[in-house]
């Protein structure tokens, strides 16, 4: 299982973010995180065609996209996101 | 007639003459001086209202002069303005004696009726003939307009701690704070400062990085004062120019809506992503001025980059300034009061991005402010905007706020 995290130095969405995702990271540590920047990591994002707005967490299931979680979001939501993709 | 009939008789014409004191003094001539627009909604409001004095007052003669089609008109207002003080070229003007009014509503109808009764009972000066033979008289000594001081003591309300305060003097310097903190939220250049910060932070010199950034942000400052004040010179000389305003009111309208259906649209907030090729190229001009050996250079590629930055922002920031500049100009201030609120509005849109710089340098870690807060500058911009829209179409003398 694997989370890829799309954001850029310059959101700040993505920043106020940052605490978050280290919250989760550190709650489900049986999960890959993976985290790329917009800009610096361009050739890997190009594959996951984000749309016009970020952050954006993928979530992947033996290499398979699952599900996807665009914007800004609480960390509740985020920890629910992740259970319900562990669930499926 | 012999001496007692004529005694009598003369005792009978002085209880007379003094029990008639009106009927024995007559009442001085007023005239009045009305300059107006054809097409301007209110000036045919005054119009109907004089028709009524004149009927009125029999000692009170009107003269009437269309500005927008007769330029010597236009002129001559200008002149009498300039000659009163009054730096606007608002219509309907009118002057009484030695006062001007400028616009029109309850309020000022009031005035002129005041000044007409006033003028009728002791000699004034009538200022415009004055001026149609002299023309601008330098240093003239400025009727007070707000003789009656009604108009303060309407507007003045009671806030607990405050005291007293003035309604009119604080609604422009708090439109001023709230339409800047809105317009700042808007995050359209956040993202090249965050960007820029996340460089500096990079270099390691702090003086630089303070250096750098300041210079980013006072740019960014001058770009908005530069527009606003070469708006609002051009706003005060055409307010009298029906189409100029409604067109304005038409920039708030859409604006208003655009904003209104922003945040409708983001309910999950997010940072928007601008094209590959801006990113890139926005990257590699910070990556220059970063790595720039000599630091002038520095200085100015940061200059070139607030300035590239803060015209798309305004472009951006949906006609906030312009509309705000417009709202100025349509107040009747001191060159030093229209300053003192363009720089209110821009200290206030700038004070989003003051915080992240000055936090960065300190803790040299870049935070950002929510985006949650931009979907809300979205709904609070967007119904002032519509507000003003509607009131620039159709009750524009409600954005007085300061007014004779």
């Amino acid at each position: 299982m694997k989370i890829i995290q799309i954001s850029a130095i310059w959101c700040s969405s993505c920043l106020v973010m940052q605490k978050i995702w280290n919250h989760v990271k550190d709650a489900f540590p049986e999960i890959e995180w993976c985290k790329m920047d917009l800009d610096f990591d361009s050739e890997e994002v190009s594959k996951y065609q984000v749309g016009d707005k970020i952050p954006v967490l993928i979530f992947e299931k033996n290499g398979e996209e699952c599900s996807r979680l665009i914007g800004e979001k609480k960390e509740e939501e985020v920890m629910l996101w992740i259970k319900q993709n562990l669930e499926n | 007639m012999d001496q007692t009939k004529f005694g009598k008789l003369k005792w009978i014409f002085l209880i007379v003459f003094l029990l008639c004191p009106i009927s024995s003094h007559a009442l001085e001539q007023v005239k009045l001086h009305l300059f107006y627009s054809k097409s301007c909604p209110h000036c045919a409001s005054e119009k109907e209202m004089l028709k009524d004095l004149e009927k009125k007052y029999s000692n009170l003669s009107i003269e009437m002069y269309e500005v927008t089609q007769n330029p010597e008109y236009s002129e001559l207002m200008d002149r009498v303005k300039k000659t009163l003080g009054t730096e606007n070229s608002y219509v309907p003007y009118t002057v009484i004696g030695e006062t001007g009014l400028t616009g029109y509503n309850d309020n000022i109808a009031r005035q002129i009726e005041h000044f007409v009764e006033r003028y009728s009972k002791e000699k004034s000066v009538d200022l415009v003939e004055k001026v149609k033979k002299e023309g601008y008289i330098p240093d003239y000594k400025k009727e007070d307009q707000n003789s009656n001081g009604k108009d303060t003591e309407e507007s003045s309300i009671t806030v607990p701690v405050f005291g007293d305060i003035n309604a009119k003097t604080v609604s422009l310097p708090l439109l001023a704070t709230v339409m800047g903190a809105i317009d700042g939220f808007n995050p359209c250049a956040m993202w090249v400062l965050l960007f820029l910060i996340s460089m500096l932070i990079g270099m390691k010199d702090r003086k630089k990085m303070w250096i750098l950034g300041v210079t980013f942000l006072c740019t960014s400052a001058l770009i908005y004062l530069l527009f606003m004040v070469s708006w609002l010179k051009i706003a005060v000389s055409i307010t009298s120019i029906t189409w100029v305003q409604r067109g304005i009111a038409f920039v708030a309208l859409v604006a208003g809506l655009w904003n209104l259906y922003s945040f409708y649209k983001s309910k999950d907030a997010g940072c928007m992503v601008v094209g590959e090729e801006k990113r890139k190229k926005t990257l590699s001009k910070i990556r220059k001025i970063t790595s720039e050996k000599k630091f002038i250079l520095a200085i100015l590629g940061v200059m070139a980059l607030a300035i590239s930055v803060n015209i798309v922002e305004l472009a951006c920031s949906a006609g906030l300034p312009l509309v705000f500049t417009q709202v100025l100009a349509l107040n009747d201030l001191s060159t030093f009061q229209y300053a003192l609120y363009i720089l209110i509005y821009i200290f206030f849109f700038l004070i989003d991005d003051l915080i992240v710089f000055i936090v960065a340098m300190i803790t040299m870690k870049v935070s950002g402010i929510s985006n949650k807060y931009a979907a809300y500058s979205h709904l609070i911009g967007g119904i002032i905007m519509v507000l003003i829209g509607i009131l620039l179409f159709v009750k524009p003398e409600w954005l007085m706020f300061q007014f004779s």
